[in-house]
């Protein structure tokens, strides 16, 4: 039964997760283009004071994409389980219902980390290629909040979709929103650096929460 | 179960997030307009003098330490070193005090601002450990950056900015000067001041494993390397490198039980300041120099302190006050009394975001006693016995109104007889299939 979900997933997630792929190479490519047009028309050490002295990002172009992503995946994945109540069916299935929600959210949550690596793998090789190792382990882990934005992002819109009530959706966002707020609050690199574990702590609530939308629409549908 | 852990930790985060943005709107709408205190030591009566910010729009008061207010031009003529060019403009140059003439560019020559906030501490703000070691002597009217980056570590690497790959030859050269000169590898804090616009360059002070300080300097390419002579019970824990057209200090040393030393720029002798009850952790701090006084400035949130000193740095007068900005303003009062707490994410004495919870005290006590009578009434009406609301209850006698605002959010379903049974199980679709016979 599980392999059937995982395979239903992948059906439904795969031309998202194509074109998110495509994003996020795109991005990483119009990143490298845009730090090789910055080294061929300023002086180096120019770039590197600015960087690691006035702490601006370079790469601060990457900032939004791992929420979209989230948002997309999440879209992509329920907005057809809403459909014609579909939702409903799936509840039907021979298995726990909470745990058929949580196999749905791992599976979008692990292509999102996926591409979430991929983000830091690309950034960290990106900047290797223009600074020395330091700067390139700092933007990494100035781009951590946002990665975890990519998982606020996702769970966010995930329980506004599952949420069978119009005004306890907007809670929903607003509740995703207020916590991508925070995520964003950054004036240099690494501010996050002290707060990020209690941050990424705090966003694991989401995955006992998005259970709620699922038991409400089981019940009042 | 399952339900009540999801609107738990629901519960969790939206008390956790009203906590953060509540507070945030509430500093939005009721703007703090208060600046601190500008407090100065008066040549012309030797006394404190100071301007302070008492409300809305432009309520400057200009007084003095006995209480004394002033016009505004009058107050700027008691600190004509301050004012030096208003002075020029009114005709009061060139000045005499204390017996002495000081015309315009006598006063601009003993002019000096040491300043250390404690954002600037390493331990306040994120810092890639990298750094241009400037040419001191460039040969030319500006300094500008070099095409390499030092990296303190095991040695002291170059890398070159062009290729981003580390020059060897460069390397070597520093690392032998340094480990020549008694330097003992790895480096442990490099301070310096990176700008090109500064008179001069001094180059960087270097931490050793021994706690032993150093100052290195790029001169025509080349190391210069100087043991700096620390006395045997200090251990330097920040230094500020402030280079100044003046030529007598280089900046400040701060130790780390605290003390504070100002950095001789010919011979490194450093001269100790005495400034009673300063805290590098949360206090801004000013050294003001003009022709007859140094006067030390430095002040947290609430309160200013300040040394007047003769030249040799001997205190001749001292000076603490509340600011206007200490007081509490009846907007803060009456959010204290409404919610228990709040979490300030962002920190006024650095870069780092840090989660700091902030309790209001007993105060908070009325808005929680407001909040439970409507929090009871509340999951009465959505239909809950009374032992059913004590977790409810409880999670708003702790955090007040944020818990009742995050009840009304994410309510206990109504209670019903299918509801309750069915809340009671886990959320399985096999068993209600099986008991309804599909849909």
């Amino acid at each position: 039964m599980l392999r059937a979900i995982l395979l239903k997933e992948w059906l439904k997630l795969r031309w998202a997760l194509l074109g998110l792929a495509l994003l996020h190479v795109g991005m990483l490519a119009y990143l490298f283009l845009s730090l090789r047009h910055q080294f061929q028309v300023e002086h180096s050490e120019m770039i590197w004071y600015w960087a690691f002295e006035l702490r601006r990002l370079p790469y601060d172009q990457l900032m939004f994409l791992p929420a979209l992503t989230g948002a997309v995946i999440a879209v992509a994945q329920f907005t057809p389980e809403m459909i014609g109540g579909r939702f409903r069916l799936s509840l039907h299935l021979p298995v726990r219902g909470d745990v058929l929600v949580w196999t749905w959210v791992v599976f979008g949550a692990g292509l999102g980390l996926v591409l979430s690596v991929l983000d830091a793998a690309g950034l960290y090789g990106i900047m290797r290629l223009f600074f020395p190792r330091e700067a390139a382990v700092s933007a990494v882990l100035t781009a951590l909040p946002w990665l975890l934005g990519g998982w606020v992002a996702y769970f966010g819109t995930t329980l506004a979709l599952l949420e069978p009530a119009a005004p306890r959706r907007l809670v929903y966002l607003a509740l995703g929103l207020a916590f991508l707020g925070l995520l964003y609050l950054h004036r240099g690199y690494q501010e996050y650096d002290r707060i990020l574990p209690a941050l990424a702590a705090a966003s694991l609530l989401f995955i006992p929460a998005v259970i709620l939308p699922a038991h409400r629409y089981r019940h009042r549908s | 179960m399952t339900a009540t852990l999801a609107r738990w930790s629901l519960l969790a985060l939206a008390i956790a997030l009203l906590a953060v943005w509540l507070p945030l709107g509430k500093d939005l709408l009721f703007e703090y307009r208060y600046g601190k205190t500008n407090l100065f030591y008066s040549p012309v009566i030797e006394r404190f003098v100071y301007k302070e910010l008492l409300g809305d729009g432009h309520q400057f008061v200009y007084r003095d330490e006995t209480g004394t207010d002033y016009a505004r031009e009058a107050f700027e003529a008691l600190i004509p070193f301050i004012y030096y060019k208003n002075m020029e403009l009114w005709g009061k140059l060139p000045l005499t005090l204390q017996g002495r003439r000081f015309d315009k560019a006598g006063i601009q020559a003993a002019r000096q601002v040491l300043q250390l906030d404690p954002e600037e501490l390493p331990e306040h703000r994120p810092r890639i450990q990298l750094f241009p070691l400037l040419e001191s002597n460039p040969g030319r009217a500006r300094l500008r950056f070099p095409e390499d980056i030092m990296r303190p570590g095991q040695r002291l690497t170059f890398i070159n900015s062009d290729a981003n790959r580390i020059d060897p030859a460069l390397t070597r050269t520093f690392t032998e000067a340094l480990a020549d000169a008694g330097f003992a590898f790895p480096v442990a804090a490099s301070f310096g001041r990176v700008s090109i616009l500064k008179p001069f360059d001094a180059g960087f002070f270097l931490l050793d494993a021994r706690a032993e300080l150093f100052h290195l300097k790029r001169v025509d390419d080349a190391p210069v390397v100087a043991r700096v002579p620390l006395p045997p019970d200090l251990v330097v824990r920040h230094v500020k490198v402030a280079e100044n057209k003046r030529g007598e200090y280089l900046g400040l040393v701060l130790t780390e039980d605290h003390r504070l030393f100002l950095l001789g720029q010919q011979d490194y002798a450093l001269t100790p300041l005495p400034l009673p009850a300063y805290d590098p952790e949360r206090m801004a701090l000013k050294i003001l120099f003009n022709p007859l006084y140094r006067t030390a400035i430095y002040s947290d949130k609430t309160h200013v302190h300040a040394v007047a000193m003769d030249q040799d740095f001997r205190p001749i007068d001292r000076y603490s006050r509340e600011m206007v900005m200490a007081r509490t303003r009846p907007v803060d009062q009456v959010w204290s009394a409404l919610v228990p707490f709040s979490l300030a994410l962002e920190d006024p004495n650095g870069r780092y975001l840090r989660l700091q919870p902030r309790l209001h005290g007993q105060t908070a006590l009325i808005g929680i006693g407001l909040a439970l009578p409507l929090a009871y009434w509340w999951l009465r009406h959505r239909g809950l016995r009374r032992r059913d609301l004590l977790p409810s209850l409880l999670l708003v006698a702790v955090t007040g109104l944020y818990g009742l605002i995050a009840n009304l959010l994410f309510p206990p379903e109504r209670a019903s007889p299918r509801l309750s049974r069915e809340a009671a199980e886990p959320l399985t679709g096999a068993a209600e299939a099986a008991a309804a016979g599909g849909d």
